[in-house]
């Protein structure tokens, strides 16, 4: 339903150099967005301020670091940082700006060391980020004139969440509680279901796509009806769901103000031969049938020691499937059964990372759970690289469209189009809807990638 | 040539002599792929493919210098195929009507240079070292995706005619400049 937000009392509309406001950009109402925002300059650098440098970023998973010392390189927004692993479970994000005179500390992507030197000077630093000294003792080339409390690297806050790395640069904003708000219980059912968790089996694939940052980020806020046009082919192929997009357009959105999304899909509705009787199956039965993706059977037991009955329930009947979290992340734990009967899945995260107004880098991870066997871990592997990231057969399609939007976004008449999320569900919320925040049942619609663009309206006009 | 004369890593991995007989078949495989490729003959491509083929593309990663081993991730790829697959990912291009990412096509052209070949111990089976620079472009981009690579391939000899039967493909760039690869290397 079309309602009015009220706005908030510390709203404040930004407005950019040639006198155009956020508010003119964005039409609550209309619920439309001028196509301008997918290049403008002005609008990207704001970006980087009020939301990059606000909210929390994803910036990998534990596992790439396993040892004391271990650091990595990643992009957090327009800045880079380095992510550092001290003793212990002690996860540090550092930014890579050397504070003598503004050199990267950290020229190599990742390695292993005890202390990080500044090659340009010297300055050496913990990986905690704290100052250490400069060369040449006593010549004290860093002066008196601030403590060496004052030299360190600029940290940021760092919260590790089912693995994953998120950091945040403001130090009074929000908690990564109030972050994941009320999507936290969807969320727990993908990342925090097992006892040892997920692992990300290596690095991230790394690419670059000539579109503005929110043109792949607001397909991650649950933009299911693509599906149909844009992955025709799958249809046409008939592996696929058996060759039925449509049905797979059915399930729950879930989302909520926070920005974030997920689609709960029905699995006896797509996989209608393999989950035949699914509806008359008790939960262990239905388990058994289509465990969760890359969860083998030894390990379904742990399931019931992490997740209370009713996410359990939703995790066997419904489970969320694809969606994201703002403001540029997208995640797939999409359903793959294998010919033999092994579930496999599609498991994934990507980060879609400003790199100006027209350039964005894809980052791709790719996940199983830390216990699953090799054999299961490389399979997982195979089957995500396949249909997900730089070779994806699926996404590849993806990639191929978002420049075009960058590219009439620039057009003095193109930029002046609207995006258009006026596909509104008016059902009800399903009945008995055992989970927190707004659910929307049925055909998948726009209210999940609407509620990604309240956000960004959100953080826009914060003071 | 006399023995002293030739490059030192020659003499010791059984280097098949550039310009010999092999030499020149193994040489005419790679370019008429290359030529399969860029005119879109994938059917041909895919013929040229052995049944047990793997075909990777690792990440890269920059490392220092005493790390270079660690530069190349063969935990992680940007392609993980194998024969099966392969033919797959043909048959989305040749025979679905929605392969968006290559409809309009891209024109590429694949360039292959530096070829030199190692005897493998099995005498139907050669080692095959080749650089490979792909020029990609779309749709009315005024500017060149250039992609550049080594590859590391099997070619073996099968009733008289070349197959590929393994292949790495080991990009110079960490992060790749492309937006997708919906194209063969
Ligand atoms: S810039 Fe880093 S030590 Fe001078
Ligand atoms: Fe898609």
């Amino acid at each position: 339903m079309l309602k009015t937000l009220p706005k908030s009392p510390k709203h404040k509309s930004p407005v950019l150099p040639d006198g155009t406001s956020i508010d003119d950009l964005i039409n609550v109402d209309m619920r439309e967005v001028q196509l301008r925002v997918m290049a403008d300059k002005d609008l990207y650098d704001l970006e980087m301020e009020k939301i990059f440098s606000k909210t929390w970023v994803l910036l990998g998973h534990e596992s790439e670091i396993p040892n004391e010392f271990d650091y990595m390189v990643r992009e957090m927004g327009a800045d880079q940082v380095i992510v550092t692993r001290g003793k212990g479970d002690e996860v540090n994000v550092l930014l890579n700006v050397c504070p003598h005179r503004g050199m990267r500390v950290c020229t190599a992507e990742a390695g292993n060391k005890r202390t990080h030197k500044c090659i340009y000077h010297g300055w050496a630093f913990k990986t905690n980020g704290d100052f250490l000294g400069s060369p040449v003792a006593k010549e004290q080339m860093h002066g008196d004139m601030r403590p060496k409390s004052e030299l360190g690297l600029t940290k940021a806050n760092v919260k590790v969440y089912g693995g994953l790395i998120f950091a945040n640069f403001d130090a009074d904003g929000q908690t990564f509680e109030e972050y994941l708000g009320d999507m936290k219980w969807y969320y727990d059912m993908l990342f925090c279901r097992t006892d040892n968790g997920l692992e990300a089996l290596g690095p991230p694939q790394r690419f670059i796509i000539n579109a503005n940052w929110k043109a792949a980020s607001e397909q991650a806020a649950a933009d299911g009806y693509h599906t149909i046009t844009l992955h025709q082919w799958l249809g046409e192929f008939g592996g696929f769901n058996e060759g039925d997009i449509e049905a797979s357009m059915m399930g729950v959105e879930v989302t909520s103000r926070t920005g974030h999304a997920l689609r709960c899909q029905p699995v006896a509705n797509k996989f209608k031969k393999l989950a035949a009787g699914f509806d008359s199956m008790t939960l262990e039965e239905k388990l058994e049938l289509l465990p969760p993706p890359g969860v083998t059977k030894e390990m379904l037991p742990q399931l019931k020691n992490h997740l209370d009955p009713e996410q359990l329930a939703l995790l066997v009947d419904q489970p969320p499937q694809v969606g994201g979290m703002f403001p540029n992340i997208l995640i797939a734990f999409i359903y793959a059964p294998q010919p033999d009967g092994t579930i496999l899945g599609l498991t994934s995260l990507h980060s879609y990372t400003p790199r100006g107004p027209d350039k964005l880098e894809f980052t791709n991870w790719i996940f199983a759970e830390k216990d699953a066997p090799q054999e299961m871990k490389d399979r997982i592997r195979k089957v995500t690289t396949g249909m997900l990231g730089t070779s994806g057969m699926i996404e590849q399609d993806d990639s191929d469209t978002w420049p075009h939007m960058t590219r009439n976004a620039k057009g003095p008449m193109g930029k002046n189009v609207t995006l258009k999320y006026q596909a509104i569900n008016s059902l009800p919320r399903p009945k008995d809807w055992p989970g927190p925040a707004e659910a929307y049942d049925g055909f998948t619609k726009d209210d999940t990638q609407w509620n990604w663009w309240l956000r960004w309206y959100d953080m826009m006009t914060a003071e | 040539m006399t023995a002293n004369t030739k490059p030192i890593a020659a003499n010791k991995e059984k280097r098949i002599p550039v310009g010999s007989e092999t030499y020149n078949r193994i040489t005419e495989a790679l370019y008429e792929e290359a030529m399969w490729l860029d005119e879109m003959r994938l059917e041909e491509w895919g013929d040229f493919l052995a049944p047990d083929l793997i075909y990777r593309a690792p990440l890269r990663l920059s490392r220092q210098r005493d790390e270079q081993a660690a530069s190349i991730v063969h935990t992680m790829n940007h392609y993980d195929e194998d024969y099966g697959t392969l033919m797959g990912r043909i048959a989305r291009l040749t025979q679905t009507k929605s392969a968006w990412a290559e409809d309009p096509p891209s024109r590429t052209r694949h360039f292959v240079s530096n070829i030199l070949v190692r005897e493998t111990g099995k005498t139907d089976e050669y080692a095959v070292k080749s650089n490979g620079l792909l020029t990609r472009n779309r749709f009315e981009e005024d500017h060149m995706q250039v992609i550049s690579y080594v590859r590391n391939d099997i070619l073996r000899d099968v009733n008289g005619s070349l197959k590929l039967a393994k292949r790495e493909i080991v990009f110079d760039m960490a992060v790749l400049g492309t937006q997708n690869l919906s194209i063969f290397l």
